[in-house]
């Protein structure tokens, strides 16, 4: 075997980590004295350095948005429906898959851990924030069409059945924040961290890991849950539309 | 709920961010990654049940890149594919000497790298170079996951992920180069 062969022999070795210390002392000395071995490892190592750079984590809340997708599959309440046009569809596409028509709301039941009011979170006000922690931050920020800073609905209404309840759930863009309205002729319980809200009907803040929950109780109740501080809800539930 | 959704998001979601790396570098043009991966998991839960073991994460790589092949046939482009040659001496490289050519590569490479040029280096590769690098630099995959990802011997990974960073290096430096950026 001449030098170029077990060079050869070495580098592959050495690529594959598996190297034993005598070999390892042999590439050594081989590197010193082959131009061509010497130029390979650095080529690949700065290859190896430069691909790396392209790494980059998922973004938060991915694995929120695949939980729920799996969760809504496992329950067997909706059919994965492929899109017709691609797989560009957004997984409040997805979560609605149930919607045919854009004007039909899917029933979709989202069954909660144990499926019950648990801890100090009603088990609707829980669906809901959960719901809101799938929404990714919008990717196209702004006011969208009408007037500026008019909300844009997004994706279409879903029915959750949660609590032993059924709500309809609609998503607003607001700007750069995407929020989530449900809709119930229940009102909604406060949860025991909740803060009550002076004003007309039983408002009350609360909040949920990184989502703000503000709720109206009236003839109809309004739970909107969204991305932002508590004292923020307030005026973005009164840019939203009538329920 | 069932238990088997669980124990699946239980075995599956700790991968997620490499799911994330692969699906990045597999989507085609105009599939959203965070689809491919939800689109991901979605199969591989469907296949759990019989789903015999092994690298769970190679496993889940395997379903991602066959997510994107299947998309892009539906779409009639190949995975992996760049809808645009980008020329190469568009890259923003620098130069690592003061103008001459014959400059080391690794130094020129390591000395003016941003991920965009990066990204359209690789994209220049041969798709299986470009599938081992992605899988063993980008997403962490070993040799051997990824040998499995893709159904072939780990000698041929390794050999094709080395030409692939070799070629990377190369074409990284040569646009460095002749662009003649400081």
């Amino acid at each position: 075997m001449d030098s170029h062969d077990r060079g050869q022999r070495l580098l592959g070795a050495f690529l594959a980590g598996e190297l034993s210390s005598a070999d390892a002392r042999r590439w050594d000395e081989h590197l010193l004295a082959c131009e061509q071995c010497w130029r390979a490892v650095r080529e690949d190592r700065a290859g190896r350095q430069a691909a790396q750079l392209l790494r980059q984590p998922a973004p938060p809340g991915l694995a929120d948005r695949v939980a729920f997708a799996v969760e809504l599959t496992a329950a067997g309440t909706i059919a994965r429906q492929r899109p017709r046009h691609g797989m560009r569809v957004r997984w409040r596409w997805l979560a609605a898959a149930g919607a045919l028509a854009a004007a039909v709301a899917v029933t979709v039941a989202v069954l909660l851990p144990g499926g019950h009011e648990s801890g100090t979170m009603p088990a609707a006000v829980a669906a809901v924030a959960r719901y809101a922690q799938t929404v990714p931050p919008a990717r196209h920020p702004g006011p969208g069409p009408g007037r500026p800073g008019a909300p844009v609905e997004v994706g279409h209404p879903v029915t959750l059945a949660a609590g032993g309840r059924q709500m309809v759930l609609r998503v607003w863009r607001l700007g750069d924040v995407e929020a989530v309205v449900a809709i119930s002729t229940e009102p909604f319980a406060m949860p025991a961290r909740a803060h009550g809200v002076t004003g007309p009907g039983m408002a009350w803040t609360a909040r949920l890991g990184s989502i703000g929950l503000y709720c109206r109780n009236g003839h109809t109740s309004e739970l909107v849950a969204a991305p932002v501080p508590e004292t923020q809800l307030a005026a973005l539930a009164a840019r939203l539309p009538p329920a | 709920m069932g238990a088997d959704h669980r124990a699946f998001l239980e075995a599956t979601l700790p991968h997620l961010d490499v799911v994330y790396q692969v699906a990045r570098r597999a989507a085609g043009d105009g599939q959203d990654p965070e689809d491919l991966v939800q689109e991901t998991y979605l199969r591989a839960y469907a296949a759990f049940g019989s789903w015999r073991g092994g690298s769970t994460r190679a496993w889940l790589a395997a379903i991602c890149l066959n997510a994107a092949r299947s998309e892009a046939r539906r779409r009639r482009r190949r995975p992996w594919e760049v809808p645009i040659r980008v020329p190469l001496d568009a890259l923003p490289m620098a130069r690592a000497d003061g103008g001459q050519d014959t400059a080391d590569v690794a130094d020129v490479v390591i000395a003016g790298l941003d991920a965009q040029a990066v990204s359209r280096g690789l994209a220049q590769l041969p798709e299986p170079q470009r599938v081992c690098i992605v899988l063993m630099d980008v997403a962490g995959y070993t040799a051997a996951e990824t040998a499995q990802v893709l159904g072939c011997p780990r000698g041929t990974v390794l050999a094709r992920v080395h030409r692939g960073r070799r070629r990377l290096a190369q074409l990284l430096a040569e646009a460095g180069v002749s662009h003649g950026q400081p």
